[in-house]
């Protein structure tokens, strides 16, 4: 290594000089990323372009030539459009309604469990109840008298991800929203502005980073699902992911299915690049040294409020609506035949399922923390650390994220099953798919709140004299550990929900709770399906409700901490 | 520094866990079955029971199952695979996944039952059977579909849910059905009419089997031992063949090539080809008519000698098989 020859403090070398945790730290990411995200995608890279030994793009000209597959393209980006503007909308409204309407604590509450259900449980559960609903000859159709709609297709899968993953928006959009100083919106106010404008000119920009993580992780998690629209759309609405799978685990055809996930990488990379021109451009500094004491929360205007909790209230109301359908079904007998209550479909799921009940667990509590770990490492690196391939490192720590779960699950099997690293059948592998596709959230939260954190704050640290991991874990950490555990939160759930990837990752030794519900849909066990739904949930439930607890602990100290200044 | 030592312990850790994990279920018996579980369960306990030999088992659709094993071909995860149609099987032998065994008994399986190069041995066979909802006969004052033309019926008008035939194995052996019934041209004009009272493709062979228990849809395609659990659960359904008749599936049993516990998968495919096996499957009411001839059938649903059953070569099934969902996808759905 070369000795700084210039007394500029920016140059890299005298970076790793002041850091001497960054280097190392570094060498791990890079090494994790290149095991167990780059790797795999290069073996499916060959086995996608690769044809007898020979560079090839004849698995491409395929599916580039089937209008089936162009169709699908097409209805990919359309429905993750949608999706994610309906879910950011939804999200926004939930999220300002929490932060910013005064309610009682118990309904703030009540508001947050009710919109983790749809994300807690597998997709592919809420899709049963909104078919019984508004499927063909389903309740609600029944009850309002409406005879043909046609639910399968774009419908049906586009309502079914707004519910699924407006929670997501919801948490990402909370989180930004009750960093916003309320003084600014005061000011604004006392200023003589109306609420609206306040809300126009105050609270929307500065949420602007909020939005615009929401909007890119819902993008991705509806270009990438495949369960709701493998359920719900039917032929009539092929999506790249489903079309992926089906060439899959279908037509055996692994080449075909791995040119179709690559086609969905393009929309995937777009949005991301978007992203970041767009919100890596504005400063977004609310959380300086320089704030005074947090003031309480004004009226915004009573009827903006009320129409805010109408769209909230109602909403709740239809995903609980929802969720009693599901709990009903696991406790009668059989579904519309014999309406007898009874714990047998209980007891099945605590003797036939108790080694997925326990795997799962496993896995999950494994998966967590690692993820969470390395999400606030990852995050503080690409947002902080202006150093070479920082960038790089970002984007690659998102990548399994933005890649159909599917096709990462078979560019696992590709790339694990033999050596140089032999990991299939291992929990190792599901902890590994999990951690890297799921700790995207923790990520992007990290960066969004250290988008609102000034780094004077821990320039202050480092010019009293503490090193950068000192500063690293008492300044920056704290500071961001909302936003980690909403990121743990986040992984959490999905290492217990998740399906697409890891569909391909069980083995006899370690299987998981949603295959086995997706098992006993595909086998007719409907109350078995709904009672698993259940346990499913209720461990979710209080598994998060003590991560939730911790952030809300988390948010008050730092909160507390800026008032005694 | 403190940052490095606790990635460290943590990868460490996960390392150390997964090595552990890779050293279970030695002498075992591990597998993949297509058999739905609920049947699956009911055979590896009574072979564990004979046998002593545990069994470890995950359950797959036929589509995910064969993918599975093609993937981990160099490092097999499972010795054998339990139930699923025998096509799919042809379609893995071309792959080079299963290794080739006789079973004890397999003189008492007829031949056309088993695979010619002894790849794999037929344990039950499965006609396929028209199910409709019982309230939706009543209210359109219509008989159960007798005829494959029954089924094009306006009544019918979205209304119908029966399998893809991209992913279902059941899907397919309707379409092989049709080919020997109408001709290959024929049968697939025949299914671009049906299409039009079409609902939903669903993605398993069972899947539009609950939504026409419910209500939800009137009619479908199925496999009888799916149509039967769906009567048996106690739904107002009915069942009935069509008088030009129907194909059937071969319900296979395999070992796969460099499985761990050879012997042990040596066992159960003699087991399942064994009389033991076949009574078991009356006995349990594990809806599948045995392929062994010295075993009655007690179920009056599963006596198929007044159905018109059309024999299909599954070496033939094997070879159309793409072609004929290439042609569903371009013709039928389009």
């Amino acid at each position: 290594m070369t000795q700084p020859t210039a007394p500029h403090a920016t140059s890299k070398v005298s970076l790793l000089k002041r850091d001497p945790a960054l280097l190392p730290a570094l060498i791990a990411i890079w090494i994790s990323l290149a095991i167990f995200v780059l790797y795999p995608l290069f073996r499916l890279f060959l086995t996608t372009f690769v044809v007898e030994g020979q560079l090839s793009f004849t698995n491409l000209a395929a599916v580039l030539d089937s209008w089936y597959d162009r169709q699908a393209f097409i209805n990919s980006i359309w429905l993750a459009t949608t999706v994610s503007v309906a879910g950011t909308f939804l999200g926004y409204v939930y999220a300002f309604a929490v932060t910013r309407i005064p309610m009682p604590l118990w309904l703030k509450w009540f508001l947050g469990a009710v919109t983790t259900l749809p994300l807690i449980s597998p997709p592919f559960t809420s899709s049963i109840a909104l078919t019984l609903s508004l499927g063909p000859n389903g309740i609600l159709l029944k009850l309002l008298g409406i005879g043909n709609f046609n639910f399968y297709g774009f419908w049906g899968t586009w309502m079914s991800e707004t519910l699924t993953y407006f929670p997501v928006s919801f948490l990402t959009l909370a989180a930004v929203l009750s960093a916003i100083d309320p003084n600014l919106e005061d000011a604004g106010l006392s200023l003589g502005a109306s609420p609206g404008r306040v809300f126009r000119t105050v609270t929307l920009p500065l949420s602007v980073p909020g939005i615009a993580n929401s909007f890119l992780l819902l993008f991705a998690s509806s270009l990438a699902d495949f369960a709701t629209p493998l359920v719900l759309g039917g032929h009539s609405f092929p999506v790249l992911p489903t079309q992926a799978y089906l060439q899959i685990t279908g037509m055996y055809d692994l080449r075909g299915g791995a040119a179709l996930s690559f086609l969905l990488l393009l929309p995937a990379m777009a949005v991301y690049f978007l992203q970041r021109f767009w919100v890596g451009r504005k400063n977004y500094v609310t959380i300086s040294g320089k704030t005074g004491s947090r003031s309480g929360f004004k009226s915004k205007g009573k009827l903006a409020e009320g129409l805010v909790l109408a769209v909230c209230f109602s909403v709740t109301g239809f995903i609980l609506y929802l969720y009693s359908l599901i709990l009903w079904g696991a406790i009668v007998k059989v579904w519309g035949v014999d309406n007898s209550l009874t714990m047998e479909n209980f007891r099945y799921v605590f003797t036939h399922g108790k080694k997925a009940i326990t795997d799962t667990l496993t896995i999950a509590a494994v998966a967590t923390p690692l993820g969470g770990l390395m999400a606030v490492v990852v995050g503080y690196i690409a947002q902080r650390k202006r150093f070479f391939g920082n960038r790089a490192m970002e984007f690659f720590s998102m990548l399994n994220y933005a890649l159909p779960g599917t096709v990462v699950g078979i560019a696992y099997i590709i790339a694990f099953n033999e050596r140089p690293i032999l990991l299939t059948g291992t929990m190792t592998i599901l902890v590994a798919a999990y951690m890297f596709r799921y700790h995207a959230a923790g990520i992007r939260a990290v960066i969004a709140s250290l988008h609102q954190i000034d780094p004077s704050i821990e320039e202050a640290s480092a010019s009293l004299g503490a090193g950068a991991v000192r500063t690293f874990f008492r300044v920056t950490v704290p500071l961001v550990v909302p936003a980690v555990l909403m990121g743990m939160r986040y992984l959490f759930i999905h290492s217990m929900t998740a399906i697409s990837a890891t569909i391909f990752l069980v083995s006899v030794r370690w299987s998981l709770l949603t295959t086995r519900i997706l098992e006993c849909m595909t086998e007719l066990q409907f109350a078995q399906a709904c009672a698993f739904s259940v346990v499913l949930i209720l461990l979710v439930f209080a598994a998060t409700a003590v991560l939730a607890g911790l952030t809300r602990f988390a948010t008050r100290r730092i909160s507390g901490e800026g008032g005694r200044n | 520094m403190i940052l490095l030592s606790k990635m460290r312990i943590l990868i460490a850790s996960v390392v150390l866990v997964g090595l552990l994990a890779s050293g279970a279920f030695a002498s075992d018996l591990n597998a993949y079955t297509i058999m739905p579980e609920k049947y699956a369960s009911q055979v590896f306990e009574a072979f564990t029971a004979e046998t002593g030999i545990k069994v470890n088992f995950m359950r797959f659709s036929s589509g995910e199952a064969l993918a599975r094993v093609v993937a981990e071909k160099n490092n097999p995860q499972v010795d054998m695979i339990l139930g699923g149609p025998a096509d799919t099987y042809e379609a893995g032998i071309k792959e080079g996944v299963f290794e080739q065994y006789t079973p004890a008994e397999a003189d008492m399986i007829p031949e056309k039952f088993r695979s010619p190069e002894n790849y794999w041995t037929g344990v039950g066979i499965i006609p396929l059977v028209f199910l409709t909802n019982g309230k939706f006969l009543k209210e359109k004052g219509l008989e159960a579909p007798a005829s494959w033309n029954d089924l094009l019926d306006p009544a019918y008008k979205n209304g119908l849910q029966m399998a893809d035939a991209r992913t279902s194995g059941t899907a397919t052996e309707r379409i092989y059905a049709l080919v020997k019934i109408m001709g290959e041209d024929e049968a697939f004009a025949y299914q671009k009419k049906l299409h039009e009272n079409i609902q939903m493709y669903t993605k398993s062979g069972a899947g539009g089997a609950m939504p026409i228990a419910t209500g939800q849809a009137a009619s479908g395609i199925f496999y009888i031992v799916d149509a039967l659990e769906i009567q048996q659960q106690g739904h107002d359904v009915v069942l009935s063949y069509p008088s030009e008749g129907v194909s059937y599936g071969i319900e296979a049993t395999g070992i796969l090539k460099g499985a761990k516990n050879l012997e042990n998968a040596k066992k159960f495919m003699d087991w399942a080809s064994s009389k033991t096996f076949a009574q078991l499957l009356v006995d349990k009411k594990i809806n599948y008519i045995p392929t062994r001839t010295d075993v009655v059938t007690t179920n009056p649903a599963l006596d198929v000698s007044k159905v018109n059953l059309i024999e299909v070569d599954v070496a033939w099934k094997g070879a159309n098989r793409k072609a004929f969902v290439d042609r569903w996808i371009n013709e039928v759905i389009k």
